[in-house]
């Protein structure tokens, strides 16, 4: 999973075709995107329901828009600023949770061997479920999806430096998330032996 | 990595990125296709459901501007919305600005609108601002006092001062050669 996998080009056939509301242009175009789409919305989100939701929202838009798109820029660029926005226009609406962010409080860490080498993909999937939604949103934009940090500050309406000190304290309690999860499992093993 | 630069970002940082990388994609569990298509079905079955929140934005933005135009009114006017005047003298000569400046950016937006293509990351960006403005003029149509309308007023004109900045970057580029102090100066022209 990475930005790549959003890269997928649709011919020109197929875009034409769907700007003419022709069904199967549209399923073709929703199934080449399905996952990338929704996995960004999931891990922007978190849980599947509000993902389901952000997919459906995001394909509507897109099938309604379609036909302003001139394809002077990538179309699979297009499609994510939909997915991204109707996430974070979730996120605003869920507020509460969704516009917590981690504060000064949340110190680097020390500099040990970055957990995320060791852990697999249920444990990391577990931390980044436990991170702020916002947090885990930019976290995510900038490492997977390659955005700047002046386009995630664009996209959500702060500064740069709020991008980068969200990165970094994400990072920073992503790593105590798995510490934590290392020194459980190790000491229900120890329990058990 | 795109537009940034790597050798700024710590070892941890790059392990970071190819652990998140590495997760499995998922998939919407069941098929969210199926519904999805009702959606569309029941869209073009029933346009009429779906223009009416756009229609009921409209309609308030238009019985908003339609009377200041019929009357062609060059001084402050009452507010337009239909909400009681429960409010400081200050707040109605903030509201009539708002109102002022409303109209103002709106014919500004109408008249460049047409004018130039957009591309594809502006034009993505019109329509949200242009999504929100129809939220906060859905929520004014409920505003129920002056206080209230206050507020939302100030959101709906920050909204269009950016849609207009949006649009004018089309109409800049389509003019080959304007440049953006050019654009600003015909948005400052509208203070």
């Amino acid at each position: 999973m990475s930005a790549a996998s959003f890269q997928i080009e649709v011919p020109e056939l197929v875009l034409a075709r769907a700007r003419r509301g022709d069904a199967r242009a549209l399923e073709q175009i929703y199934r080449a995107f399905e996952r990338p789409a929704y996995t960004l919305a999931l891990r922007m989100v978190s849980d599947a329901e509000s993902a389901r939701e952000v997919m459906h929202d995001a394909m509507l838009r897109l099938i309604e828009r379609i036909g302003q798109f001139r394809g002077d820029a990538p179309f699979w660029g297009w499609l994510r600023q939909i997915v991204v926005n109707e996430a974070l226009m979730h996120l605003r609406k869920s507020r509460g949770a969704a516009f917590e962010e981690l504060d000064e409080r949340d110190e680097p860490a020390g500099d040990g061997p970055p957990p995320w080498l060791l852990a697999d993909a249920a444990q990391l999937e577990r931390a980044l479920g436990e991170l702020p939604p916002v947090t885990r949103s930019v976290l995510w934009l900038y490492h997977v999806e390659e955005y700047t940090h002046q386009e995630i500050a664009e996209m959500t309406g702060k500064s740069v430096s709020f991008s980068k000190s969200q990165v970094a304290r994400g990072a920073s309690r992503l790593r105590r998330l798995l510490d934590r999860q290392e020194k459980e499992a190790a000491s229900c093993l120890a329990a058990t032996l | 990595m795109s537009g940034r630069d790597a050798l700024n970002e710590r070892p941890s940082d790059a392990a970071l990125a190819a652990a998140l990388r590495a997760l499995p994609e998922a998939a919407p569990v069941p098929d969210l296709w199926p519904d999805l298509a009702r959606s569309i079905d029941a869209r073009r079955r029933r346009p009429w459901r779906y223009a009416l929140p756009v229609a009921l934005a409209a309609g308030i933005a238009l019985a908003l501007v339609l009377p200041k135009f019929a009357t062609h009114e060059v001084t402050p006017s009452e507010p337009a919305t239909p909400v009681a005047n429960a409010s400081a003298p200050a707040d109605d000569v903030e509201l009539s600005q708002l109102h002022k400046r409303s109209q103002s950016l709106e014919r500004w937006i109408a008249a460049v609108a047409a004018r130039a293509p957009q591309d594809g990351r502006d034009l993505m960006a019109a329509v949200e601002v242009e999504d929100l403005i129809g939220l906060v003029d859905v929520q004014l149509g409920g505003a129920r006092t002056d206080s209230d309308a206050l507020p939302l007023w100030r959101q709906r004109v920050a909204l269009l001062e950016d849609l207009a900045v949006i649009r004018g970057n089309g109409v800049a580029l389509a003019a080959n050669g304007a440049d953006g102090e050019a654009m600003s100066a015909s948005l400052n022209l509208l203070n």
